[in-house]
């Protein structure tokens, strides 16, 4: 976050936005490895629950929603900061981090209550695959939690001149990335299920 | 605090964020990685120089022959490859530093941190002892309770995070950074093969990623992904790894090639054959390193139709690495050709390359492949492939750029003397394995018996290894003579060198370039030498400014504190009982120091 | 230094021309217990093609090494001579001007791209026909002989279930039959490989994973010599420690000798001596992890199988162990000593074994040598 010294590019691209979406693109094979892994292993647990007996599609579709408005406050957020309105960029981004913070919460409740549906991280190798699968994602939602919090206490002690929209920017590639990567896994996790 | 500290002494290397500081630190930290490989490699050779031999046991030996594969590759060839990327690729490019300098030290630190910890595993007696491939359910913790394995997959997970911010730094300095004019068929060919591993090294280190963390849970969280017992399976490992593990393989061979490719033309007085080819071809040796890595696995039951396109894929890649060997040997044609020890390096390069890539051809039936596999042809093979072909390239850009990294040319009569040391010790070694591989020597055995007729050639091998060993003194000694003598001092353009940073003063100032390059033509630098009709003409070197006047990223200790924290987190996978609240220390730290690094000024 | 490097350079050719010729020389170094016909075929030989399955890998493997050895020399020739012709002194280089400077030339890269596709499709067409040559599981023919190749760190386990017979590290065959193999594991990846008869397949742990090699078995090489000819196989797959020590010996039989070997499993061992009397009762505290066929061994093991998961036994069957050859999968020939020594100790012989010191006196041993090596021995 602090101000490296902004060289010419010669994509046009500032190298800190660059290397985001090189980073993505690694991300990509990163979900692509744990998604494979899943579809592999979704009908081989051998004993405790399945998936058809555990999910509740209804509850998933409101985190969902709840992810996919985030972005829409981070795009919000990033607006406010590129036209300088200091206080919608708080705003937001405070909508962003709380958008986070739910999903966070719903993913919570979710594997409280498969472990007490009896699915535990090592019952099977359906629910190991899915742990793993959506827990990962968990953890980069909670990555960008920090990172975003980070920036809004930042915001407040830098006052109100402090724009930071380069590095917004690149917090809000890697927001929309999760927040895609779910919309993935709901699909494939989720939504498969009732094929 | 970044301000105050000194540009001088121990303090200044551990907090420097230059490249070529960076660079020269990868390169002496690989060549003691190199030692404990080579030790490990002589005493497996020593152990198998007789039949029944009981100088290791089978439990060492296998350590041996683990922990021998995972530091040449993890801690000897990419960080030396690194060591090339580091120094040269701004300076080729005609760029001020990398695009993200504190990133640079960062990968820097975790290397070193990663291979430590990997090797730390000797002196608690717990060597990893799966293989470098650390198969499935061997691996497991039924059958490997120890923390060995452990060891093995946190250091492979601690240095492929390093290798990942390294190729993410590398792709972006190169598309963004190159100096005016350069267009991407203008970048010297070494910065091609460059970009083209660090495209493969983002795309394949997440898949090893995977499969390792699926693996850490298995031994540490109780889960059965590669546990058949459970539902698991394990040929699900196999189809990670080497989905990982093959274009690793090109990840090694390329910045070779790219090396290979700016010492030919130099040393003949030509430039390089087919430039654009030889980009397309590294680019389709990148593409199809994806396709074909169940090659390694035709033993497994694949099936026939996998099988067979497994193999046509696999003979594919011959094409496009047969189209650079010949167009090498035909930029060596009608040029004027000078021996020097680079050179030597780089013309064995092309002849060991090819005996190896020939033999790798062989293995792409998998018919044949069914006999050879796991033979002591397969380490033949790619020994050919690897030492013969990259490691000699390696040593070959060593003998090239010394001069322009520290000043002073290398002694070349102490070179050639290594040079041929090297060649016969290497094809004494491995060119009867691939007698020993035809007799039916399986490999990674600890001990074989008199009567299977394997006794003479690996006595021969194991001779080679020793001579081999001796060319390894020989560099010690060359490097130690030229730095302490001082006696051959290099010009800037010391070898009538094609590219940028023969522009430069050797060594480079710490700015690199005084005033902007721009070039016009692809072999910018030896186009401003010599005229189109072949007349010498003057170029202009870049001159000498003071240091201040240039505005240069400033020396940090967070990267080192970072890679800490990171080294942490894994120990504490490998301590039982108050292992979780080291590796929440780790965690701590390293946020803390990311803290400390993103409002420190750059 | 220049003396130095130039003698080195020299020996190094002498070296590798020499090499070629001490090739053949390489077996008459070692003691071979097997015939065999040529001073550098070995045991594991792996050129020797003697089923059908190893002569389609001999078919492709001669057809692609002239192929790589062309294209070897179509590189080597032209490298060495441009090394030489071209060479020019440090004298020389100063004086010269600059050779002419040729980028490129797109037809010679053109014809260098194209002549390898070529060439690789004269080994692409045979690999695949060889490929598909090798029947999967629901195309193996009616008839041929089925065996379950077992794994275990480190030996092998073979059953027969046409013939109800279990056996292990010694696989007996009849000549010139059609046989397919069942490769599964009970512990981690092994691989089963008979170099002499083909290439190797990998015998994955896990339900579902098993493999299937399909072959004929070899000819008798000597007709008139009695007592099966031998082939040595051995694990291809590193396994753990003992990888290096987990052997076994193909035994090819004329059929009809094959058939008393095999009826040695359906009579109980023949129990005489006072010795061997007092081996049979030793050999109680062996039953939980060895079998002999037709002994209160055997129904262990059948319960043990029955059970869900099924439970393997830990050691090998030893019913006909009187007639192996080898005995610890392969690692030391069949004799008193060896087997005494093998019993006492067996770790020290096998690294990380799981059969552990036993604490059997001398005389026990004795007696169970006797009860194993001659009520069983040879009656075929």
């Amino acid at each position: 976050m602090s101000a490296e010294v902004v060289h010419h590019t010669v994509t046009g691209i500032d190298n800190r936005k660059f290397g985001m979406w090189v980073l993505i693109a690694s991300e990509c094979f990163l979900f692509g490895g744990l998604i494979l892994n899943y579809l592999v292993n979704r009908d081989r647990g051998l004993v405790g629950p399945k998936a058809v007996d555990i999910f509740n599609i209804d509850i998933t579709t409101l985190s969902t929603f709840d992810l996919l408005m985030s972005s829409v406050a981070m795009v919000l957020a990033l607006h406010a900061c590129q036209q300088h309105d200091i206080k919608k960029f708080r705003f937001w981004t405070t909508m962003v981090i709380l958008g986070g913070i739910i999903f966070l919460g719903f993913q919570y409740f979710e594997f409280h209550h498969f472990v007490h549906a009896g699915l535990g991280l090592s019952t099977n190798v359906f629910g190991s695959s899915f742990y793993l699968l959506t827990g990962c994602h968990g953890l980069h939602v909670f990555v960008g939690v920090l990172w975003l919090t980070s920036m809004l206490v930042t915001s407040f002690v830098r006052g109100k001149d402090w724009f930071p929209s380069v590095q917004l920017e690149v917090a809000g590639l890697y927001w929309h990335f999760v927040d895609v990567v779910w919309i993935l896994l709901f699909t494939v996790v989720y939504l498969f299920v009732y094929l | 605090m970044a301000k105050c500290l000194p540009t001088t002494g121990v303090i200044s290397w551990i907090t420097t964020v230059d490249h070529k500081r960076i660079g020269i630190m990868y390169g002496v930290t690989a060549f003691l990685f190199l030692l404990c490989g080579g030790i490990e490699a002589l005493l497996m050779r020593t152990q198998l120089a007789i039949p029944n031999n009981t100088l290791v046991t089978a439990g060492t030996f296998n350590s041996l022959m683990t922990m021998h594969g995972t530091t040449m590759i993890f801690l000897f060839v990419m960080p030396l490859s690194a060591a090339f990327f580091n120094f040269l690729t701004p300076l080729m490019i005609g760029a001020p530093d990398v695009a993200f300098p504190r990133m640079n030290a960062l990968s820097y630190w975790i290397f070193l941190f990663g291979g430590l910890l990997l090797n730390f595993s000797f002196a608690v007696r717990l060597a990893p002892d799966g293989g470098w491939f650390n198969y499935a359910n061997l691996t497991g913790k039924v059958f490997s309770p120890s923390h060995a394995i452990d060891f093995w997959v946190l250091g492979i997970q601690i240095l492929g995070l390093a290798s990942l911010i390294a190729a993410i730094n590398f792709l972006v300095t190169i598309l963004n950074m190159r100096c005016k004019g350069m267009t991407l068929l203008k970048m010297p060919i070494f910065i091609w093969t460059t970009l083209v591993t660090q495209v493969l090294l983002i795309l394949a280190l997440p898949v090893i990623t995977v499969a390792l963390v699926m693996m850490t849970f298995d031994r540490s969280f109780g889960t059965g992904f590669f546990d058949p017992a459970g539902g698991g399976q394990v040929i699900m490992w196999q189809h990670f790894f080497w989905i990982f593990g093959h274009p690793e393989v090109y990840i090694l061979i390329l910045p070779a090639m790219g090396i290979v490719s700016e010492i030919l033309p130099t040393f003949s007085r030509k430039p390089l054959f087919g430039y654009t080819v030889m980009v397309y071809s590294s680019c389709a040796i990148g593409f199809l390193g994806f396709a074909v890595w169940a090659h390694h696995m035709f033993t497994t039951g694949l099936g026939p139709w996998a099988q067979a396109l497994f193999s046509a894929a696999t003979m594919l890649i011959a094409v496009p690495t047969g189209v650079k060997i010949f167009n090498w040997i035909s930029t060596l044609w009608g040029g004027q050709i000078r021996f020097t020890t680079a050179m030597l390096f780089a013309m064995s390069f092309i002849a060991m390359f090819t005996f190896g890539g020939l033999s790798g051809v062989m293995h792409s039936s998998p018919p044949i492949d069914s006999q050879h596999q796991d033979t002591y042809f397969v380490v033949a093979h790619f020994h050919y492939v690897l030492y013969g072909g990259a490691v000699m390239a390696l040593f070959g850009g060593i003998f090239y750029w010394f001069p322009k990294v520290f000043g002073y040319y290398m002694h070349e009569g102490l070179g050639k003397a290594q040079f041929w040391l090297y060649m016969l010790g290497f094809n004494l070694t491995f060119f009867p394995m691939h007698f020993l591989g035809m007799q039916g020597m399986p490999r990674r055995v600890f001990t074989y018996s008199g009567d299977q007729g394997w006794s003479l050639w690996n006595l021969v091998a194991t001779s080679g290894s020793y001579i081999t060993a001796l060319g390894g003194v020989v560099f010690v000694i060359n490097i130690v003579y030229t730095l302490i003598t001082k006696k051959n001092k290099a010009p800037a353009d010391c070898w009538d060198g094609r590219t940028l940073e023969w522009s430069l003063s050797s060594p480079p100032p710490e700015y690199n370039f005084a005033v902007d390059p721009e070039v016009k033509h692809l072999d910018d630098w030896w186009h401003q030498k010599y005229t189109h009709d072949g007349r010498r003409i003057t170029p202009r070197y870049q001159p000498d400014v003071d240091p201040a006047t240039k505005h240069l990223p400033h020396p940090s200790f967070w990267p080192m504190i970072v890679a800490a924290g990171l080294t942490i987190i894994a120990i504490g996978f490998l301590v039982d009982g108050i292992g979780h609240y080291i590796s929440v220390g780790g965690v701590v730290v390293t946020l803390l120091a990311v803290y400390g690094w993103v409002f420190e000024e750059a | 230094m220049k003396p130095i490097s130039k003698a080195i350079s020299r020996a190094s050719c002498l070296l590798s021309a020499s090499m070629f010729s001490l090739y053949s020389l390489a077996g008459s170094f070692d003691e071979h217990p097997y015939e065999l016909s040529a001073s550098f075929k070995t045991p594991m030989d792996t050129l020797a093609g003697l089923t059908d399955w190893g002569q389609g890998i001999n078919y492709v493997y001669a057809i692609t090494t002239i192929i790589v050895g062309i294209v070897f020399l179509a590189v080597s020739i032209p490298l060495i001579y441009a090394i030489r012709r071209f060479r020019v002194s440090d004298e020389e280089f100063a004086t010269l001007p600059l050779p002419k400077q040729v980028h490129g030339n797109v037809i010679l890269e053109f014809t260098w791209t194209i002549i390898p596709v070529i060439l690789l499709l004269f080994i692409a067409v045979p690999t695949w026909q060889i490929i598909f040559r090798q029947p999967e599981k629901h195309q193996i023919p009616p008839g041929s002989m089925r065996i379950e190749v077992i794994g275990h760190q480190w030996w092998w386990e073979f059953r027969y279930p046409s013939l109800g017979i279990t056996t292990a590290n010694e696989l007996h065959l009849p000549e010139k039959t059609p046989v397919y193999f069942e490769l599964s594991s009970v512990d981690v990846i092994h691989s089963f490989w008979i170099p002499q008869f083909g290439g190797k397949l990998d015998v994955m742990p896990g339900k579902g994973a098993e493999n299937y090699l399909f072959l004929t078995t070899p000819s008798l090489q000597h007709p008139e010599q009695n007592g099966g000819e031998y082939y040595q196989g051995q694990c291809a797959e590193l396994c753990g420690l003992s990888h290096a020590l987990m052997r076994f010996e193909a035994v090819v039989h004329e059929k009809a000798e094959f058939e008393r070997w095999a009826a040695v499993f359906h009579n109980p061992p023949v129990v005489q001596t006072a010795l061997e009397k007092k081996g049979e009762l030793v050999f109680m505290q062996c039953m939980s992890c060895h079998t002999i066929s037709k002994t209160p061994s055997e129904d262990i093991e059948k319960q043990m199988l029955a059970m869900d998961p099924p439970v393997h036994k830990a050691g090998p069957n030893l019913t006909d162990f009187g007639s192996r050859r080898m005995l610890a999968a392969g690692t030391r020939t069949n004799t008193a000593q060896n087997f005494h020594d093998w019993v006492d100790n067996p770790p020290s012989i096998k690294p990380g074994s799981r059969m552990v010191p036993l604490g059997l006196s001398k005389a026990d041993i004795e007696a169970v040598a006797a009860y194993l090596r001659y009520s069983t021995a040879k009656t075929y």
